[in-house]
């Protein structure tokens, strides 16, 4: 199935060379559980702070067993505390 | 309200939204801006424009030269000087009807608890996880709002906690184990992004003020400058949050 990963501001030097500076669309197995995605892009789990599918945010507890669904947008934030 | 005051706020009042009632509940509010760095310069300046009635500063820290290219409340002749000192002579300058009370060294503790339970609103605008976490665990306790920025790089997020609603809190989205060595003086930060987070803050402490905050409640907000990417997200309060579960 197709889904879509977006890795916004830091995160984005995990992606592979791509056309977009931020999104890459993706070909995964049908049921792909949100973690396995996020760890095939080497990304740790406290610098995938924000996690979205859709725009709808995800809690971290859920990542685990959340399936992907075909077409769905997976969007990523890492985590800001300077000022 | 005095004509003096209807004439300085008039384009407030103006708005349907804010009005005279709007503008009165500003006048008589007091805050407690965390940080007069990059977020706080701003977010502190926009305050006191508007007319807040009273800002407490609280930072321990110098002003350097390598601040001033994004702490536009310091200048020039501010190197040296205690960050809360110059952000006062700013903030006096802009508007002396706005009362400026400094605190030049770290709050923390009962301290902390009692400044913040003396003031209707907090404006975190520091730079690290334990004063973030401290400050939104007295905010919960002590039911006061507090509008919580951050930004770094190219990148900020901004977040509210509004205690007379069932509202999240900032240990709802980072938990305790979050640590962090980023600062701005390793990973570098582009001026106007502390900019413009630091005004939103102040945005939406203006609103919350104005009676005008529902719309805010639970509202995360989370800012890529490089692409001018804004993405907005309802975040749920956590009903296991170790700070605001009980509250």
């Amino acid at each position: 199935m197709n889904v879509s990963i977006e890795l916004y501001a830091s995160l984005m030097k995990h992606l592979p060379p791509g056309k977009s500076r931020f999104r890459r669309d993706l070909k995964v197995d049908d049921g792909l559980i949100l973690n396995r995605l996020i760890e095939q892009f080497h990304i740790k789990p406290e610098e995938a702070h924000l996690v979205l599918i859709n725009g709808h945010y995800i809690d971290a507890e859920e990542r685990d067993d959340r399936k992907l669904a075909a077409g769905d947008v997976v969007s990523i934030w890492p985590p800001v505390a300077g000022g | 309200m005095k004509q003096n005051q209807k004439d300085r706020y008039a384009r407030h009042i103006r708005l349907s939204q804010i009005g005279e009632k709007g503008q009165q509940a500003i006048l008589d509010a007091s805050i407690l801006v965390v940080g007069v760095g990059g977020l706080g310069s701003p977010a502190a300046m926009y305050l006191a424009a508007g007319g807040v009635g009273k800002l407490i500063l609280n930072d321990f820290d110098i002003v350097e030269t390598s601040n001033l290219q994004r702490q536009i409340i310091h200048h020039n002749h501010s190197v040296g000087e205690n960050k809360v000192d110059s952000g006062q002579q700013t903030l006096e300058m802009l508007n002396p009807e706005t009362k400026v009370e400094v605190i030049p060294y770290q709050l923390e503790g009962d301290e902390l608890k009692q400044t913040i339970e003396s003031v209707d609103m907090v404006l975190d605008c520091s730079d690290n996880y334990p004063t973030r976490f401290e400050v939104n665990r007295y905010c919960v306790e002590t039911g006061t709002i507090l509008v919580s920025g951050a930004a770094i790089r190219l990148e900020g997020q901004i977040m509210n906690y509004q205690p007379a609603t069932n509202s999240a809190c900032y240990q709802c989205l980072y938990s305790q184990a979050y640590e962090s060595e980023e600062s701005c003086e390793v990973e570098g930060v582009l001026g106007p992004v502390v900019g413009v987070i630091g005004t939103l803050q102040a945005l939406q402490a203006l609103l919350i003020l104005a009676g005008l905050g529902e719309e805010l409640v639970n509202r995360l907000l989370m800012f890529d400058a490089q692409g001018m990417h804004w993405q907005g997200v309802t975040l749920p309060k956590n009903p296991n949050c170790p700070v605001c579960s009980g509250h």
